[in-house]
């Protein structure tokens, strides 16, 4: 990603519905060959911007920009983007061939240039032979297919996904997921992908946008967020989190030094920020607490004892308590080895700073 | 794998000639007609609306507003040389005479009691239909239903006829069982008119009792079993209340239609059932002036149509909150 | 419910269907009656009546103006009905319910007031009674099923393929003619059908705005008047058949449509 101009630049767009604000002064630029996810519960304004970007709804202020070119009020049909829609659409009186060609048609392609494209994507999507059937002959994974074949089609510049894989059942889609992602570095595509699914969006994306209320909540890499979410909203949509409330005592570079329940821990916030003094409320995951019986060497240490342990098969989850505050519990995730090991005795809890993230709210 | 990314980014040739949809989208005086509906979304709204508002003003409403018109003016067609002017005295005329509102109370106490027939002889009907019959089987049992009612009127009032004269086939068969020795005279009579009304009508009430009934989970009729309620009880209770909606979408089709029926009291009925219609379209017959009256006979049987199914509607409304409650 | 309810409206159901069809059945019999005198017993039997029917220039005639008649009146009430249709459906704006109650009404006013109000209007238009004149009344007739028939289509057209459509580069005229249209295929067909048939069999409306031309039924109607025959039952037969074939054939066909486009 050398070239310096983004693909996609969303300047400043809002969005309202009679009194709902489904968008507020959103700012992103999207660089070409990215995979962007949204990420957010329903109606925090992720749809929306996909819609904006399709050219179904026009935003009430701001601007979008595709490949330098204002796009705002274009409608649809005269942009260069294209959807996989969340139940694909797929027309059901035309033939995945004529489904696919479609597009192609209307680019005013000729037939053979048609023909040689149907078979190239075909093959591509691992479609062969499948050019006759109707859709309603095909499989779940199968249609998803020919919608992703459909919009891939007429090669637009941004492919913009809309949950697509909300339809298929879990099985499917896990291997779906890592299909989409190849296809997505092979083509060197841009894609836009939306989704309420948090494990979805970190499988899958270069980029993650976490939506809440119409705002931007972070913007990061999939670890970024897992480890470092800004806000409380993100450290609890993604993943299962502690969180810790507790008061900042002072700033030693990155490090934030901060007080809970009498114990005092490091965390970290992102380079340059400056944390000032009072309450806070810090995350930290629960496969990163490390267990011994001797206090470890780790930056943050505190002592406490197992209160209950759930076995999960691969792992356990323990409930813990600190020693000496009835209100300090942790949670942990471990093997079932260590987990089993450690009896109801006294244990020391380790983390390190960097693994502890210092929340904006 | 690079070769693929290649392939999917090659652009294909442009030089061919583009096909149908293409060449379409790319034609001047199409583009310019597509710019020209869907310019604006108010444009495009106004040129889609704009035919079917005339249409249902002028096709639909007009021929009812004409009507009501030509029965308030003295005179129609309008003879060359002579003025016309707004008048009451057609109206006048209806209460004047026993020859006219006689047969406007007798069509709608026929219609009534037909309706009723129709939804007495109907509901069993349905009820099975809809309870009692398989899936499967449900669709083709009323198909079959189905094949009669989709011959005419004439067709179906000539093959009543047949059946009721007094060479037809019930009294053949009453004859033949030795019940009676002179033939029973059903023809002409407000009993062969009943006859072939509910004969005409049954489709129209079948079908939204059908689909009522249909629509009404078992599981309620079981939960009242459950609580102790006996057959009867249970219908008039459970079944009959939420069927309500479609008795009264059936009622007011069935109210309606035998309401506007001609040929069937011509052809079955005699002297004594002489409806309204038959009035009506005594006016448009003979050869003198007489349309106004026509019209503002049959305004005054529409009025009369519309104010007893709204009225009917209201019934039925009232009864299904008041078993709500 | 009892078992033994359960055969008591079983026989309901069995003694309606024969209500249902012994008349038909009857008056096709006596069409092959050998005798001109309409009654029972038949004693013996005969083609003639059908032979002469066939052979009568008025009923040939007549019934190809019936069908005329239908066709073209048909054509008219799918246009208009389809196109209000759309207007209507998924749509909301001022009026709207009355322009719904308008396009619905001519099939709720009872059959002999809206021929009179027909044949006033036409007066008033100066259209002369004839086949024109019933066309006209048919179609309006006839418009409001091919409204409430392909609104009910048209609403179970999920508005993501018409997003597809704009998407993949389909202006609005596109998508009408590519992704509406064909979807609305079965509910036009089968209107058209209703329409064909309703049209075929009405009389009150051909009655009071036809010419000198009779169609089918008022042909039938005016035999009627002038005295029973077994011919009436032979002419009543032909359009019985051909208007029943019709009726199965599209009660078929558009079970089958609806099949293959849920499936």
């Amino acid at each position: 990603m050398t070239d310096t101009t983004p693909l996609v630049r969303i300047d400043g767009i809002s969005k309202s519905f009679g009194k709902t604000v489904a968008l507020e002064a959103l700012d992103l630029d999207i660089a070409q060959g990215e995979f962007v996810t949204f990420l957010g519960p329903s109606g925090c304004g992720k749809s929306t911007t996909l819609r904006i970007l399709g050219g179904f709804e026009t935003p009430d202020k701001g601007r979008v920009i595709l490949d330098g070119q204002d796009v705002t009020k274009l409608p649809p049909d005269r942009r260069n983007v294209n959807m996989v829609f969340q139940d694909y659409a797929l027309f059901p009186h035309m033939t995945v061939a004529r489904n696919i060609a479609f597009g192609l048609e209307l680019k005013g392609m000729g037939k053979s240039a048609i023909k040689a494209r149907l078979d190239e994507i075909m093959s591509f999507l691992e479609l062969d032979g499948f050019g006759d059937r109707y859709p309603a002959q095909l499989s779940g994974g199968q249609r998803q297919r020919v919608a992703l074949a459909r919009a891939l089609a007429p090669d637009p510049a941004l492919l913009l996904l809309d949950e697509p894989l909300g339809a298929l059942d879990a099985k499917l889609r896990g291997q779906v997921q890592k299909e989409l992602k190849s296809i997505q570095r092979r083509t060197d595509k841009t894609f836009f992908f939306v989704t309420h699914d948090q494990e979805e969006a970190l499988t899958m994306s270069d980029r993650i946008v976490v939506m809440n209320k119409g705002r931007v909540e972070q913007d990061g890499t999939p670890e970024e967020l897992y480890f470092h979410p800004a806000s409380r909203f993100v450290a609890e949509f993604i993943g299962e989190t502690n969180l810790l409330n507790g008061q900042v005592r002072g700033m030693e570079g990155d490090d934030v030094i901060m007080d809970w329940h009498g114990q005092t821990l490091r965390g970290h916030v992102a380079p340059g920020r400056k944390v000032a003094q009072g309450p806070v409320t810090a995350s930290i995951r629960l496969e990163r607490l490390g267990f011994g019986k001797e206090r470890p060497a780790t930056q943050n240490a505190v002592q406490g004892r197992v209160i209950g342990a759930t076995f999960l098969g691969s792992r356990m989850a323990l409930d813990l308590q600190v020693e000496g505050a009835a209100d300090a519990t942790l949670k942990a995730y471990v093997d079932t080895t260590t987990g089993t090991s450690l009896g109801d005795g006294p244990v020391w809890i380790g983390w390190d700073a960097d693994s502890m993230a210092i929340l904006n709210d | 794998m690079p070769s693929d990314t290649a392939q999917i980014h090659q652009r294909p040739g442009t030089s061919e000639t583009p096909t149908f949809w293409g060449r379409m989208t790319r034609w001047t005086p199409y583009r310019a007609l597509v710019d020209v509906i869907y310019g604006s979304p108010r444009r495009q709204f106004l040129i889609l609306a704009i035919f079917p508002l005339i249409w249902v003003l002028t096709q639909h409403l007009g021929p009812m507003m004409q009507m009501a018109r030509v029965s308030l003016t003295s005179a129609y067609p309008v003879a060359p040389d002579t003025e016309t002017f707004f008048t009451l005295e057609h109206y006048m005329k209806f209460f004047g005479d026993s020859i006219f509102w006689q047969p406007f109370f007798r069509t709608l106490a026929f219609a009534f009691v037909f309706t009723f027939c129709t939804l007495i002889i109907t509901y069993p009907v349905a009820y099975f239909l809809a309870r009692h019959v398989s899936r499967r089987n449900q669709m083709l049992m009323l198909l079959l239903l189905l094949i009669p009612f989709w011959v005419g009127e004439i067709v179906r009032t000539y093959a009543i006829m047949i059946l009721l004269g007094n060479t037809g086939a019930v009294n053949l068969v009453l004859k033949t069982l030795g019940l009676i020795d002179r033939p029973i005279p059903f023809m002409y009579t407000s009993f062969s008119m009943g006859v072939g009304t509910v004969y005409l009508t049954a489709l129209y009430m079948l079908l939204p009792l059908y689909s009522a009934l249909e629509k009404l989970p078992k599981s309620y009729n079981e939960a009242g079993a459950d609580l102790g309620a006996g057959a009867w009880t249970r219908f008039r209770r459970i079944t009959l209340p939420l069927t309500l909606e479609g008795i009264g979408s059936g009622c007011t089709l069935v109210f309606l239609i035998s309401t506007g029926f001609y040929a069937t009291p011509v052809l079955l009925g005699g002297p004594s059932t002489t409806v309204f219609a038959e009035t009506i379209a005594g006016f448009f017959h003979v050869a003198g002036d007489q349309w106004p009256t026509g019209a503002a006979f049959a305004t005054i049987m529409f009025l009369a149509a519309l104010a007893l199914t709204a009225m009917f509607q209201r019934i039925i409304k009232a009864m299904r909150k008041g078993d709500a409650r | 419910m009892t078992r033994g309810n359960r055969i008591f409206m079983a026989c309901i159901y069995w003694a309606f269907v024969l209500y249902v069809f012994v008349p038909l059945i009857l008056m096709i019999l006596m069409g092959f009656k050998d005798s001109k005198f309409i009654g029972f017993p038949i004693r013996s039997w005969t083609l003639d009546w059908y032979t002469g029917v066939f052979n009568d220039g008025a009923v040939v005639s007549a019934f190809g103006y019936s069908i005329a008649i239908a066709v073209l009146s048909t054509l008219v009430s799918i246009l208009v009905g389809t196109w209000i249709a759309v207007l209507l459906e998924g749509r909301k704006f001022v009026g709207r319910a009355v322009i719904f109650g308008l396009a619905v009404m001519p099939a709720l006013v009872p059959g002999i007031i809206s021929a009179i109000a027909f044949r006033i209007y036409a007066r008033g238009l100066g259209i002369e009674p004839g086949m024109g004149a019933i066309i006209w009344a048919h179609a309006v007739h006839n418009v409001p099923f091919v409204v409430l028939v392909v609104m009910a289509r048209l609403s179970t057209l999920p508005k993501s393929q018409l997003e597809a459509a704009r998407d993949l580069g389909a202006d609005p005229m596109v998508v009408f003619l590519r992704i509406t249209l064909p979807y609305l295929i079965p509910a036009i067909v089968g209107a058209s059908i209703f329409c064909l048939l309703l049209s075929f069999d009405d009389f009150v409306r051909s009655f009071f705005l036809g010419g000198y031309d009779p169609t089918l039924p008022v042909l039938i109607f005016a035999k009627l008047r002038s005295g029973m025959s077994p011919e009436i039952n032979a002419i009543a037969t032909v359009a019985l058949v051909v208007t029943a074939a019709i009726g199965i054939w599209a009660e078929r066909f558009t079970r089958r449509m609806n099949k293959d486009s849920q499936s």
